[in-house]
């Protein structure tokens, strides 16, 4: 199974652009794809599941949309959420294993109140979109 | 001289605090003080906005607690449009009520203070949370994840998504439980009882009545919502205050009449007001409330398995028991006696119904929403004009509540473990751990937003820094 897993706030304009990415999938068979406000310990167990999991996360840095691996990391110290690699690390702990772990990174510019993207994030939509496209096929019959 | 020990932000708790102790010329613990350090003005924004918009807004204090504002809120709502709501809608309040329950206090007790308590309170704080917990117990770990997912998956369920449903509104709810969804929960049930029932003989087999006293025993009254008979309650009833000898103070009272009992001080130093039971004055009026209070104020869960292990946890005594880590072991007893209420309610037939709202125009101008949060007992009072407009809104809020007591809870902890100016990191793990037994929310209780790393100061008696401690959360 592959898992996308958009982070961030649609009320918090361009933070919102990995729920918006994945709210818009078509779904298909061997895909699960959820947004959430952030990182939570319980996601492990679905980690746990996945053959290859995909994080879309609004960045604040400046610069072009990445598409990266990321292993799992111990991270220092805890606060209530985790980052993609401390989730990783979790589930390593939990179940025994991780799945295959990308990070897909759009660069916002507006992080204000507000439902709409700035021109610049919803200008990298369509890349975003072909990059999540090509990674999902790419990992076509992954299990997990 | 007089210092002052200053520990900034707190760690694991919803929100931004910082503790200080002052020390007296000698160096010894004079007073400590938990400070919020933030404001947001819920109450003050509110105002203009209409009564129907209120569940919604309000639940936007929170993102750990919103269903518990939600309800609250509905229930202020109820009473401005002075209607009866549908059966089934009252039966699916409770229900969210109670998963909201299992899924905040599971976030508390595994995530948040597991830790703690299982891996030692002098344990390297680097590696004292969740992640370090995993590689210890990961059996128990992956079992609290798959508890506190059930509680979501409850409110998930019902209200169409577990942060911010837009699901209870003023005349019930706007959309009835279906079966495959009741079947859902009802297969689920099982495991959650299984889990806590474990979770509980692990904390009772670690934690003996003398380790139950490590962060300290402070005598108060309790206050919680009780129903008909004195059982446990959480959606309704009415609010009973009992003292340290678990002697009655206030009972059947109507929970709409408040503001007869509690008033509220402030002081300069924090943000967080300070509830008080009036009669008694500030600061004499201190009560808890929480797990530990509506524990300590019922008589009964009404339940089976919870009233067997009410049973134990009060012993051969009516005497309540004062001590904070306590929180931990009724927060415990809580999810099994809301997973048992859950069981209950899923088993009748009426919560399928699909009348789940009744409409009506606004009929009075003053409402009050009181249910118990997992945190404690939760208030809602608005004034309306005729078209629904809130002309004003207050809110107490379950960490308010404990404000008074967590401050003597730090005091007592501190007092034992400072002596002659000497900090260790051990104490400060304590102090830390006597706030996040109460599981704050200060999110909630001053609306603050944000992440929570720890700082502690010292501060001598002219208000001269002394010595500073910093610790990032992340």
């Amino acid at each position: 199974m592959q898992l996308v897993i958009g982070i961030g706030n649609r009320i918090r304009q361009d933070d919102g652009i990995g729920p918006l990415l994945v709210e818009s999938l078509e779904r298909s068979e061997g895909v699960e794809a959820i947004a959430v406000h952030q990182l939570t310990p319980e996601l492990a167990e679905r980690l746990g599941r996945a053959g290859r999991v995909l994080f879309v996360d609004a960045s604040i840095e400046e610069g072009s949309v990445s598409l990266d691996r990321v292993d799992p990391a111990e991270p220092r110290g805890l606060g209530h959420s985790l980052s993609p690699s401390g989730l990783l690390f979790l589930t390593e702990k939990l179940y025994g294993g991780a799945p295959e772990g990308w990070a897909l990174s759009i660069p916002g510019t507006s992080f204000g109140l507000g439902e709409e993207l700035s021109d610049q994030a919803q200008s990298r939509l369509p890349e975003a979109r072909a990059l999540i496209g090509a990674w999902l096929k790419e990992g076509e019959g992954s299990d997990g | 001289m007089e210092r002052e020990i200053l520990i900034e932000p707190v760690t694991r708790i919803e929100g931004h605090a910082k503790i200080t102790v002052i020390l007296d010329r000698d160096g010894n613990v004079s007073d400590a003080r938990f400070h919020v350090t933030e404001l947001r003005g819920f109450e003050k924004f509110c105002e203009g906005r209409t009564l129907w918009e209120m569940p919604s807004l309000t639940a936007r204090i929170c993102g750990i607690c919103p269903v518990s504002h939600i309800l609250a809120s509905a229930k202020a709502g109820d009473a401005i449009l002075a209607v009866a709501i549908p059966e089934a809608a009252e039966l699916l309040r409770r229900l969210m009520n109670l998963g909201q329950l299992v899924q905040s206090h599971a976030l508390s007790f595994f995530y948040l203070s597991a830790p703690d308590l299982l891996l030692g309170w002098d344990a390297d704080p680097e590696g004292r949370n969740v992640l370090g917990l995993a590689g210890k117990e990961p059996e128990l770990v992956r079992a609290g994840i798959r508890l506190r997912a059930f509680g979501q998956g409850v409110i998930d369920r019902l209200g169409g998504k577990r942060i911010h449903p837009a699901w209870a509104v003023p005349g019930g709810v706007n959309r009835p439980l279906s079966k495959d969804d009741r079947a859902w929960m009802l297969e689920n049930i099982p495991e959650a009882k299984g889990t806590i029932l474990k979770t509980l003989d692990l904390f009772k087999s670690a934690f003996d009545a003398t380790a139950r006293s490590a962060l300290g025993e402070i005598p108060t009254m309790y206050m919680g919502l009780v129903g008909e008979s004195g059982e446990w309650e959480h959606y309704s009833g009415y609010l009973r205050i009992v003292g340290p000898e678990g002697e009655i103070v206030v009972d059947r009272y109507d929970p709409a009449g408040y503001r007869e009992v509690i008033a509220e001080a402030s002081e300069e130093w924090t943000y967080l007001k300070f509830p008080f039971y009036r009669p008694l004055g500030y600061p004499d009026g201190v009560y808890r409330v929480g797990p530990l209070g509506r524990v300590n104020a019922c008589d009964r869960f009404g339940t089976p398995l919870a009233d067997a292990e009410l049973e134990e946890f009060r012993g051969k005594t009516d005497r309540r028991s004062g001590r904070t880590i306590d929180y931990h072991y009724a927060r415990l007893i809580e999810i099994l006696a809301a997973i048992e209420r859950m069981e209950r309610l899923l088993s009748d037939e009426r919560i399928l119904s699909p009348h789940v709202r009744a409409e009506a125009g606004v009929n009075r101008t003053e409402g009050v929403g009181v249910h118990e949060a997992p945190r404690g007992t939760l208030f809602h009072r608005y004034v309306v004009d005729e078209n629904g407009l809130i002309e004003e809104a207050e809110f107490i809020v379950s960490t308010g509540h404990n404000n008074l007591a967590m401050n003597a809870t730090v005091r007592e902890i501190a007092r034992s473990y400072i002596s002659e100016g000497k900090v260790t990191e051990g104490i400060l793990n304590r102090i830390e751990g006597g706030i996040r037994a109460y599981d704050p929310c200060l999110s909630c209780s001053v609306h603050a937003i944000g992440q929570m790393p720890l700082r502690v100061d010292i501060v001598g008696p002219d208000g001269e820094l002394v010595r500073r401690i910093v610790r990032d959360s992340q």
